[in-house]
């Protein structure tokens, strides 16, 4: 045989052995892809890392999907919504329709639009109760627990504990958030009896608050309640302790970020400070326990609040499309209405009404140093429950 | 090459070149949507470069130019109902009108004073648009801006809501606004500017009202300021508070140094660079804004006239070994 021929015939013989791989791929059914929301860089970056982390975790350990292993890819959005917005047009244009995360309330519902628009579904931890309030939609849903459940987990069972403190001091936040917090605050004081003895607005920007534990000072009350939250909450907590605050009243910070930003401030600050978290990870149930362990065996670190909010949320949009048997994004939007699953906090349920998840809110104590039994053992957990509008009160008008 | 480059006139020249850009930005990029952000700051960054390149004003005051037009236009859209040239044509009015009082009250000053009031105005502008939350969303910014289809009298032409008729829609109207400027430029306005940046004591003494010159420069950089803020808005349908924030101005100012103080061409280069810095570096370094920061100090210490002073140079660099 000429060498020639022999190279041809060789040739052919090996396309023709590889002809079924070749064609197998194409025969395959196309993989699920989630698109995670994150904020890889710029002011936020730390959580969405474990945010990241969450979601990836809970692709990899879902298995097949439809025919296929589900996929992960993640969307930086920078910690700016213009940019995030921009870049979800492009992922949906490039056929993308599922997708979960953000960290900012602004971007979230910006998202939540434009997902809606291209026919997808958004599941999110974001703060704003305009998520599943007035500007819900049938695309969007979200996993935290709005402030009017924060407030009614935290002050109530504070109340319950500490009966014969009646006289109650606010620090808040002058925007959308933190107003909806003392909103709620205030329904509660006058539902308990409790007199509320002032308020300090601050401004989004602030990070020096001792004019305003001074007026707190002033006004002599039993409880100081924080309602602002993340850096701001951090410095408004280290100035009030070093203000001596501590010893002379009760301090509740409503709404905290959990165990990463525990750890950020430490025992000393946190010791005898009552904390509201929308997760954590000693609550026992199967679900956490199970997640808690993977964690740990994946990445060697204890789950915090963006870890599994974002698992979870992850984890409930594979689940419905497995339940949908479609990657129809209307179809799967359906699946997940009135769906329930057993999530971190316990039983979760995705109520249909505004697409709000029903779960637990906790109400936390900060650990003396001597009392922790390991480096994340920060709290101790004094109540959890779950508190969310009825009703008439349901802000929502899904179209 | 440096002779076309450099050409004189209105349709040549650099003029040639941003076109061949903008033919090809959809066709290099992954999206027509990223291009369209790169020309909207270009548009943006241009604004700032009649006011720093040429009129050696240090502007900080041009996201609150940027703020504004996007929020007034959504809101003509959403309140009023009105059309994609109405709003635009709002926006830009807004823009001039904002400009001129913010110049009024700052142009007086010069160095450092200046600076500071347009940085005053900027923050003033972003805690009223913070505060009047009912009509700007407040902290979550303003949410459902349309993005109407462009009509005259009436009739509809296009429609805009696929990514690329509207990236070719920017395109077009950034190609309009570059020519404007060229001519500003080439005129003996532009050159009376050039004077003032250069030794405006002595632009003063010729008989040159200087104040009115760089009233007019304020007013018209406000002006573009303020369309580009309202194309961004329709282009993401949504004007996150972050459009009237202190980072914006920033970033604006930043585009126009990188790209090259001086160079209306540099200022595509340099919204280009720092928008494809970020999509790019932020999936590496989630620390990324450090490398602008090196950038930027480069650029200031070896590069002054920035990308397109770089690219100039080496254009000059070859042609003299070709005339060698």
């Amino acid at each position: 045989m000429k060498r020639r021929s022999f190279l041809k015939s060789g040739l052919a013989a090996t396309s023709l052995l590889a002809a079924p791989s070749m064609l197998k791929p194409a025969f395959a059914a196309a993989p699920v892809t989630i698109h995670g929301l994150k904020s890889m860089s710029g002011a936020f970056a730390s959580y969405g890392q474990f945010a990241e982390m969450g979601s990836k975790l809970a692709v990899q350990d879902f298995g097949p999907l439809l025919g296929a292993k589900p996929e992960y890819v993640t969307i930086d959005t920078e910690g700016n919504p213009g940019k995030a917005v921009r870049k979800v047009q492009e992922a949906i244009q490039g056929g993308a329709k599922f997708f979960d995360g953000c960290t900012l309330s602004s971007t979230a519902l910006a998202v939540g639009k434009e997902v809606a628009k291209g026919g997808g579904v958004f599941m999110t931890p974001a703060g704003a109760d305009e998520i599943t309030g007035t500007e819900c939609n049938a695309s969007t849903f979200r996993w935290t627990v709005p402030t009017y459940g924060a407030i009614q987990e935290t002050v109530r069972p504070l109340f319950k504990a500490e009966p014969k403190k009646k006289k109650w001091y606010t620090i808040t936040p002058q925007y959308v958030f933190g107003d909806a917090l003392l909103t709620a605050a205030k329904d509660v004081f006058k539902d308990l009896g409790i007199e509320h003895v002032g308020n300090s607005y601050h401004s989004t920007q602030e990070q020096e608050f001792s004019g305003y534990l001074t007026n707190a000072m002033a006004a002599q009350p039993d409880v100081l309640l924080i309602l602002n939250f993340g850096g701001q909450a951090s410095n408004c907590l280290r100035q009030a302790i070093s203000f001596g605050l501590k010893k002379q009243m009760t301090i509740l910070i409503a709404w905290t970020a959990g165990l990463d930003w525990f750890q950020s401030l430490g025992p000393d600050l946190l010791e005898g400070v009552y904390l509201g978290a929308q997760y954590w990870h000693q609550v026992d149930n199967p679900t956490n326990n199970a997640l808690v362990k993977r964690v740990k065996e994946v990445y060697g670190i204890t789950a915090n609040y963006p870890l599994a909010a974002d698992y979870i949320g992850t984890k409930v949009i594979l689940e419905a499309i497995k339940k949908a048997g479609s990657t129809d994004g209307k179809a799967v939007a359906k699946a997940m209405e009135g769906m329930s699953y057993d999530g971190p906090t316990g039983k979760e349920m995705i109520r249909a009404q505004d697409h709000q998840v029903i779960k637990d809110y906790y109400l936390l104590k900060g650990k003396a140093k001597s009392e922790m039994k390991d480096a994340d053992d920060y709290a101790t957990l004094i109540s959890s429950g779950q508190s969310f509008p009825q009703g008439d009160k349901i802000a929502c008008k899904m179209v | 090459m440096k002779r076309l480059m450099t050409s004189k006139g209105l349709f040549g020249g650099t003029t040639l070149a941003v076109l061949a850009i903008l033919v090809l930005l959809p066709l290099v990029l992954p999206s027509a949507t990223l291009a369209t952000e790169i020309v909207i700051f270009a548009m943006a960054a241009l604004a700032c470069n009649l006011l720093l390149g040429y009129g050696g004003l240090l502007s900080f005051g041009q996201g609150l130019f940027f703020g504004a037009g996007s929020y007034l236009s959504a809101l003509a859209m959403i309140h009023g109902g009105v059309g994609l040239v109405t709003a635009l044509v709002i926006a830009i009015v807004a823009g001039a009108l904002i400009a001129t009082f913010v110049g009024m009250l700052s142009i007086r000053r010069t160095g450092i004073y200046f600076v500071m009031l347009t940085l005053a105005f900027s923050q003033t502008g972003y805690f009223l648009a913070y505060t009047l939350s009912k009509w700007t969303g407040g902290d979550n910014g303003l949410l459902d801006v349309p993005r109407p289809g462009l009509s005259l009298f009436g009739v509809d032409l296009v429609d805009l809501k696929g990514a690329h008729a509207y990236y070719v829609f920017v395109a077009l109207i950034f190609m309009a606004v570059y020519v404007g400027a060229r001519r500003v430029i080439d005129s003996p306005f532009g050159s009376t500017l050039v004077a003032i940046r250069e030794n405006e004591s002595r632009a003063s003494a010729v008989g040159f009202d200087t104040r009115h010159f760089k009233m007019l420069a304020f007013t018209l950089s406000g002006a573009v300021t303020a369309l580009a803020g309202a194309l961004y808005g329709m282009l993401i349908n949504y004007v996150p508070l972050d459009n009237i924030a202190m980072a914006m101005s920033e970033n604006i100012v930043i585009m126009t140094v990188i790209g090259g103080t001086g160079s209306l061409l540099g200022s595509l280069l340099g919204a280009g660079t720092l928008v494809l810095m970020g999509e790019i570096l932020s999936s590496i370094w989630p620390r990324w804004p450090l490398l602008l920061g090196v950038l930027l100090i480069l650029i200031v210490v070896f590069l002054r006239g920035g990308v397109w002073g770089g690219v100039e140079s080496l254009i000059g660099r070859m042609t003299r070994k070709d005339e060698a």
